[in-house]
């Protein structure tokens, strides 16, 4: 249960962390939908849950109390 | 500016700076625009530039290793020593129980992307130039303005993610990370896609951040060395050569600041990530 201490580090990536989930959300998207021939519907909401982690990600870092 | 001068008219300028951008290309490219066609086509200058950079470090490494002084170290030891030590005050900030290999990877992930990205900072014309005497037609210097590298490196550290996960959590405590994380147990299937974009995040934006920086800082390079290179057109425009030189000592400068950062984060996100997959909990 130790939380490291230079965790906060992360901050520095909180700004790329948004565009890369998003960017990860389509592209897992596109490769299911390739498998399961059924294009658009899991590139489109993939990349919806893409950025909807993103955005929850970004908020739990930066209200994170341990790492301000 | 001897290339800038071939592309005089037209769409000269934007041949140049394509010139620049393409690798040297061998197995599956394309024949006209000497881009990469498919997955066995590989970028020699990439691999030969990385590869020169590495055995420099290894190189350099061990010579000092001979030459080690206890008490008061030489001016270079002195300055290894002083990488060494920073580079170990952001492992023991941000890993509790660090593993032996990490102290040695951090330090060559910083050192490599470093010296990678200062090829950057060498006159935009001088070594492809060099090359096109030798016969090479297209050479690009900097081994991370290639997305190759810089996910080369950021796909080794996501492998080096799942092995540390599954170690210290175990195949059932990995598993049930993807199962019941974020949203708890009753959304399953959103916490597998949504861990698993999260997982799939890391190496990207490790990736696409070196990558992004340093090709845009080529770029910038590329449009200054146009600049002069416009005065092949007529004399009259060597007007713009003090700009050029101001401008280009400014964003060198500038980008020293870019390739050190760059460098630091990429290191230190790793030590970060490997720290959360080293950790029993998520």
């Amino acid at each position: 249960m130790e939380k490291a201490k230079g965790s906060g580090l992360l901050l520095i990536s909180a700004g790329s962390q948004l565009t890369s989930m998003v960017v990860a959300g389509f592209l897992l998207g596109y490769g299911v939908d390739v498998l399961l021939k059924t294009q658009p519907i899991f590139f489109l909401s993939f990349g919806m849950l893409g950025l909807v982690g993103g955005t929850l990600k970004i908020y739990r870092i930066l209200s994170d109390p341990d790492l301000q | 500016m001897s290339q800038a001068a071939e592309g005089s008219s037209g769409g000269g300028t934007v041949e140049y700076i394509q010139h620049h951008l393409t690798n040297l290309c061998i197995g599956d490219c394309d024949p006209i625009t000497h881009k990469a066609a498919g997955f066995w086509a590989l970028h020699v200058d990439t691999v030969f530039f990385s590869v020169l950079l590495g055995g420099l470090i290894v190189l350099v490494s061990a010579r000092l290793g001979k030459q080690l002084t206890e008490g008061v170290p030489g001016g270079f030891q002195n300055f290894v020593e002083s990488i060494l030590d920073f580079v170990n005050g952001q492992i023991s900030d941000s890993f509790p129980n660090p593993p032996k290999i990490i102290g040695p990877m951090a330090l060559t992930i910083f050192v490599w992307v470093w010296l990678m990205n200062f090829m950057d900072l060498i006159p935009v014309d001088l070594l492809p130039v060099i090359a096109s005497w030798m016969g090479v037609s297209y050479l690009k210097v900097v081994p991370t303005t290639d997305l190759s590298t810089a996910f080369a490196m950021s796909f080794t550290v996501f492998f080096l993610i799942i092995y540390y996960n599954f170690k210290s959590k175990g195949a059932v405590g990995y598993l049930k990370m993807f199962l019941f994380h974020p949203f708890g147990k009753f959304f399953i299937p959103a916490n597998i896609v949504m861990t698993g974009i999260e997982e799939l995040a890391k190496p990207l934006s490790l990736g696409l951040r070196l990558f992004g920086n340093m090709f845009a800082g080529e770029l910038v390079f590329l449009l200054i060395a146009l600049l002069g290179g416009a005065a092949t057109l007529g004399l009259g425009l060597l007007i713009w050569f003090p700009l050029q030189v101001v401008l280009d000592l400014g964003w060198l400068l500038f980008h020293i600041l870019v390739i050190t950062l760059q460098a630091f984060i990429f290191m230190v996100l790793t030590i970060v990530y490997l720290s959360m997959a080293h950790t029993k909990d998520h």
